[in-house]
Order: structure tokens, then C-alpha cells, then sequence
């Protein structure tokens, strides 16, 4: 039974609370909007898989969310582990959530070393705090870190596929020499439930 | 944080943090709160190294032992067993997902200053050195036995009722000798005493069963270890009860565990106060509700090679029986190293630790020690280990116990599962997890 393993990217969202993440998540799940965050929508339901078909090859992502975790507390360093692009995500409308922008960045790169970056401004149908000058500095303050930028408004859909789609096509192109050399390492595994599924664990 | 809760939890090691997300997924509004400014309390894994040094109190070790951050150091050192009850939680609460996990390449037990490959199977035992040619006849059969045991048909019990009879009586029915019952009791059973022989024989029957089921699953040994260390486990688990609604504080004090007529209806950070029906903790939240009942000591020790006589595996477990050297509980080895994500290119971590019986436990775990071979660095540390005076059932305040020196999660499961029980009155009803929606694994 040969069956093609699509290779799985993990991609995570980062940025201060309540500036769209789970919104961006939901655009990517079901393509759908919610005005009044109603959490409840997504409860228990933190990565979502799709994938993407480019340049004749098939890539997944698998878009994690932050679980509001960043609310209070801070995010586990855990979210950031194994993740292959992360996408900072700021709100247009508020300042502030540009500037915190370099802290997440330095979260990233201690626990998600070779991960992807890119910057989303994200809420364009709202006014403009923070202009495309902005952002194009702080990518160069950045190094070369942010791979690409896009803008997005999850309320009138603007921009979302497209940088999803650019995302997948930037992965696939990166990791095209990883994945083949990856599949030579010895990797960790996932725990599965045992094949034969007689398991009534009630414990 | 003023607001009222179904339950509060506070400290994020790993039980507290199962509790936090299996409350959360069976609908509770839970609070989850830390002292300190990261998740995983005890069960957190070190990283950078430095950390680790100052914490020890240790000066710098500067660039010696390669980059700092690619360093996660364990407090606590313990593997999960492969078919055991924190791999079922894994998966019924879909937190393996956010995990990935090695086999342990090997399992070895002391016998007379030396180390041998721990026997599983018939095979094995009739190839192991650990015995004579007709004992290991006679473990053989005791296998058999074992794996052809079933609790629900009494015909594969053969005349033994290993309900009522005791394991001595077991052995003593295939003539085991004392050498044999002690790896099999201790490096297969993975008792941490004697205890269990007097016992009725099913619990240590199930325990082997264990041991080989999970040894089945994914070979070499029946041991799990989860990449960039055992630090991702409560972080898994708080990340299950954040995205069923718990809220997070890190880095809050607690100054008060608020009563009312016996029964605790809050806590008090500063001036705020979060009111609640339930409290959750460890026992560092509640000193005057937990009692003292022994010590554990550990030490972590940095290597730069492999433990001799394991074909250079770069995980081992070896366990030392207590009888070997003249004790009453096991010594517990572990090494885990670079492959895991918990040390620079080249490193090694060894651990040893046991349950702490005389005035000079450095000397006790000495056997441990020597089986490691030359280390560069020691980090030693004697902890107390407590449990709850009460079962909390009139005052709502549920409290683990310590970590104890088992090598394994299974106490730890039993624990938690135990507390949930006493603090909802039921068993945790592993269907109310939702099914994804997405992705299906594998």
C-alpha cells in the first residue's frame, strides 16, 4: 500500500491578544467571520490542516492558534516547537501592537529557530495606525528575518488566501532539500492509539 | 482575576496542569495560576543551561558545554511507558500533537556490579546471562504464564488465584529464586520496593503486562521521552485547558487561600481576591495541609559520553535493584542526551535518584553514580516528598502528591486521576473531548 505523505508544515500565529489571530484562524478554517469574538466558536479547536497545491506538489499547513493563552500569561514555549514559519500578526489600528512586534519576534527565534518568519498587518479595513514605511523599517531593522509582509482584513476577506498561498508556495520552495534531507535523520514520532482498537480504557 | 470560578488551580507542574485541562474540557471555568514567571513548576525542564548553574548556585560554565539554549534539563527524571496511563491521557486529550517522542534504546538492570539487558520474552530469557540454564527454563515458563494470563478467564489463571494469593506464592509456584523474582519484581514490574509480594499477584501480573505491551509498541524498550524534554508535557496540557476556556496568570503570588466555614471559596493575590468552589494545587501552595513522608534524592549529572556496556545507546535506563546493594528501594538510573533536544551536540544527561533512607543519601546513590563513569558536572538535590493530610473532600482543596522516584508516570496518573474523582465525583469521561475537525493523524 504506497500512499504519497503530503509533508506537514506547522504554522503558528503569534501577536498581542485581540488583534485578529483566532479571526485569521477561522478565515483559514471555514473561510467564515465572526464579529463579536464569540470564543465559544473555536473552543477545544486550536490547528486546522488544509492543503495547498503548488508547483506540482502538495504541501499541508497546519495553522496553529494561540488558544488565548496571551492573554494574561504568556504563550508555552511549546507552541513555538517544531513550527516551520511563524506569522506575526499586529492590527493596523493600534500602534501598540506594532511595537510589541520585536518582543514576539525574539520569542520566535529562542523557540522556533529555523521557522519562517512573516509580518501581517492585519485589519486594513480599519484607519491606519501604523503606515507601509513602518513596516517596511522594521523589516529592516529585522535582518533579513521577515521573509515577506502582506496585509489582510478578515471582516472583507482582503488578502488572506493570497498569503496563505504564499506562504505554501515560500515552504515548499524552502524545504524542498530539508524534506528530502529531513526523511534521512532519525526523527521523533507521534504516540497513536494502538492499531487494533479494542482499547475500552475507561480510566 | 476578580471574578468568580468553578475551580482554581495553582502551580503548573505537570499534575496540576492534567487537572487544569481535563476540568476545563469537562465544561468547568477554571483559573490557572503560577507563582513562578514559567510554566511547569517542578516538572519544568531547565533551559538555557545557565539557569541551571544559577539555580544551583554554580558559577558560569561559559562556553564549555557548548550553546546554553540548546539545553532543557529535567528536574524530575522520569520516561513514559509506551501502553501506560499518561500515553492513553496523551492521546484521548489530543495533546500529542503538540509532542514528539523517542523510544529509549535501552533497558538494563544491576546484577552484581554489572549491568544486563533487561528479558521481555522467551527468547530473550533464554539468552539473557542474568541466569542459570534451568532458571532460565524456569522465567520462561513464568513468561508464558504471564502473557497467556487473562483476568477475566480464570481457566488461564491454572489453579492460582491471583486475586486472593500473594506474588511470593506465585514464584514459589515456578520456582523462581530470589535473584529472579528481584528483576522481575523491580526492572519488569517496576516495583520500587517488596512490598508487592505480599500482594495479591494480579497487580504485579498487570504490571508486567504492561511492560511488554509497551515494549511492543515501539520497540527497544518499552520507554517514551518526549523531544526538547519531560517540560512539554504540563505545557501541553495547559495549552489543552487554554483552548477550552482556562484562563492563565503566570508569575502571581498567592498570599491566601481564602475559607469560609472550612470550605474554600477563594484566593487572595495583593488585594484582589478570584472566589471559587474548588481549589486544585501542589502541596508548596498548602504547607500546613500536608504531611512530610520521606525524601527523594536526584542528581543530574552533564557527561560528554554514553554509559559503558549499552552499545553506546544514547538513552538508557538502568535500574538497580534494591537487594543488590543492600537496600529497601530501588536506585533509578536514566540517560537521555543531544538526540532528545535536552543537551548540546555531544551531551549527555545522566540522572540517579531513589528514595532518600539514611543520613547521607550522596553515598546512597553511589552505585548510580558509578555506573555512570566520569561526569563533568553534578547537580545535587534532596527534595521532601509530601502528600495531603486530607482527602479535601469537606474543604474542596484538592492537593497532589510530591513526585515520587519512581522512573515512570504511572503514579503521577494514578494521582490525578484519583483527584479528579474526589473533586467531581466522577471519573473523567474521556468522550467529552470534541473530535477534530481537521486533520487526522497518521
Amino acid at each position: 500500500m504506497a500512499s504519497v505523505k503530503i509533508p506537514e508544515q506547522k504554522v503558528i500565529l503569534v501577536g498581542d491578544f485581540g488583534i485578529g489571530k483566532s479571526s485569521l484562524f477561522r478565515r483559514f478554517m471555514c473561510d467564515t467571520f465572526i464579529n463579536s469574538s464569540d470564543r465559544k466558536a473555536t473552543l477545544g479547536l486550536d490547528h486546522y490542516s488544509k492543503t495547498f497545491h503548488v508547483n506540482n506538489r502538495n504541501i499541508n499547513l497546519q495553522l496553529f492558534d494561540t488558544g488565548g493563552m496571551e492573554r494574561i500569561a504568556s504563550v508555552t514555549s511549546s507552541y513555538y516547537k517544531f513550527a516551520e514559519a511563524a506569522i506575526l500578526v499586529f492590527s493596523v489600528d493600534n500602534a501598540q501592537s506594532f511595537h510589541s512586534l520585536s518582543q514576539h519576534l525574539v520569542d520566535i527565534t529562542m523557540w522556533a529557530e529555523s521557522a519562517k518568519i512573516f509580518l501581517c498587518g492585519n485589519r486594513i479595513d480599519l484607519d491606519s495606525e501604523v503606515s507601509d514605511l513602518d513596516m517596511q523599517q522594521f523589516c529592516e531593522q529585522c535582518h533579513g528575518l521577515i521573509s515577506a509582509t502582506f496585509k489582510t482584513s478578515c471582516k472583507t476577506n482582503e488578502g488572506v488566501k493570497e498569503m496563505f498561498e504564499e506562504i505554501a508556495k515560500s515552504l515548499v520552495e524552502n524545504n524542498r532539500s530539508r524534506l528530502e534531507l529531513q526523511a534521512l535523520e532519525s526523527h521523533g514520532f507521534k504516540v497513536h492509539p494502538p492499531e487494533e482498537n479494542v482499547d475500552s480504557c475507561a480510566c | 482575576m476578580d471574578e468568580e470560578y468553578d475551580a482554581i488551580v495553582l502551580g503548573t507542574g505537570l499534575k496540576e496542569c492534567i487537572l487544569s485541562g481535563m476540568l476545563s474540557v469537562s465544561g468547568k471555568k477554571v483559573l490557572h495560576i503560577d507563582r513562578n514567571t514559567y510554566y511547569g513548576g517542578d516538572t519544568a525542564s531547565i533551559t538555557p543551561l545557565e539557569e541551571l548553574f544559577s539555580k544551583f548556585k554554580q558559577e558560569n560554565p561559559g562556553e564549555k558545554y557548548g550553546r546554553g539554549r540548546d539545553w532543557n534539563v529535567d528536574l524530575i527524571p522520569k520516561f513514559l511507558m509506551a501502553n501506560g496511563l499518561l500515553v492513553k491521557l496523551l492521546i484521548h486529550t489530543g495533546v500529542t500533537r503538540y509532542l514528539e517522542f523517542k523510544s529509549i534504546e535501552g533497558s538494563y538492570v544491576y546484577k552484581q556490579g554489572k549491568i544486563a539487558k533487561v528479558p521481555v520474552d522467551q527468547k530473550e530469557a533464554l539468552a539473557s546471562d542474568l541466569m542459570g540454564m534451568f532458571e532460565k527454563r524456569r522465567f520462561r515458563n513464568f513468561l508464558i504464564y504471564v502473557q497467556d494470563f487473562k483476568e477475566d478467564d480464570p481457566k488461564s489463571w491454572k489453579d492460582f488465584d491471583p486475586m486472593t494469593q500473594n506474588m511470593t506464592t506465585l514464584y514459589a509456584k515456578f520456582g523462581l529464586d530470589t535473584n529472579t523474582q528481584d528483576f522481575t519484581g523491580h526492572a519488569l514490574a517496576l516495583h520500587r520496593d517488596d512490598d508487592y509480594l505480599g500482594e495479591p499477584a494480579v497487580n504485579t501480573i498487570r504490571r508486567i503486562k504492561l511492560y511488554s505491551d509497551s515494549l511492543a509498541r515501539y520497540g527497544k524498550s518499552p520507554y517514551l521521552y518526549p523531544m526538547y524534554g519531560l517540560g512539554e508535557l504540563p505545557q501541553g496540557f495547559a495549552r489543552l485547558s487554554a483552548i477550552y476556556g482556562g484562563t492563565y496568570m503566570l508569575d502571581k503570588p498567592i498570599d491566601e487561600i481564602v475559607f469560609e466555614g472550612g470550605r474554600v471559596v477563594g484566593v487572595r493575590s495583593g488585594a484582589e481576591v478570584a472566589k471559587c468552589k474548588q481549589v486544585y494545587c501542589d502541596p508548596s501552595y498548602v504547607p500546613d495541609k500536608v504531611r512530610k513522608v520521606g525524601k527523594v534524592i536526584r542528581c543530574i549529572c552533564l557527561m560528554d559520553h554514553p554509559i559503558a556496556n549499552t552499545k553506546d545507546a544514547l538513552s538508557t535506563q538502568i535500574i538497580i535493584p534494591q537487594k543488590q546493594v543492600g537496600r529497601r528501594s530501588d536506585i533509578y538510573v536514566s540517560l537521555i542526551s543531544y538526540t532528545h533536544q535536552v543537551s548540546a551536540k555531544g551531551w549527555f544527561i545522566g540522572m540517579v535518584s531513589t528514595t532518600v533512607e539514611t543520613d547521607n543519601p550522596e553515598n546512597e546513590i553511589k552505585p548510580g553514580l558509578d555506573l555512570l563513569g566520569s561526569v563533568a558536572q553534578k547537580f545535587v538535590s534532596i527534595s521532601d516528598y509530601y502528600e495531603p493530610t486530607d482527602k479535601g473532600l469537606e474543604s474542596q482543596i484538592f492537593i497532589s502528591q510530591s513526585y515520587d522516584a519512581t522512573t515512570h508516570f504511572e503514579t503521577t496518573c494514578l494521582d490525578v486521576l484519583d483527584i479528579f474523582k474526589r473533586g467531581t465525583g466522577e471519573d473523567f469521561d474521556f468522550s467529552k473531548i470534541k473530535q477534530e475537525l481537521g486533520d487526522e493523524e497518521q
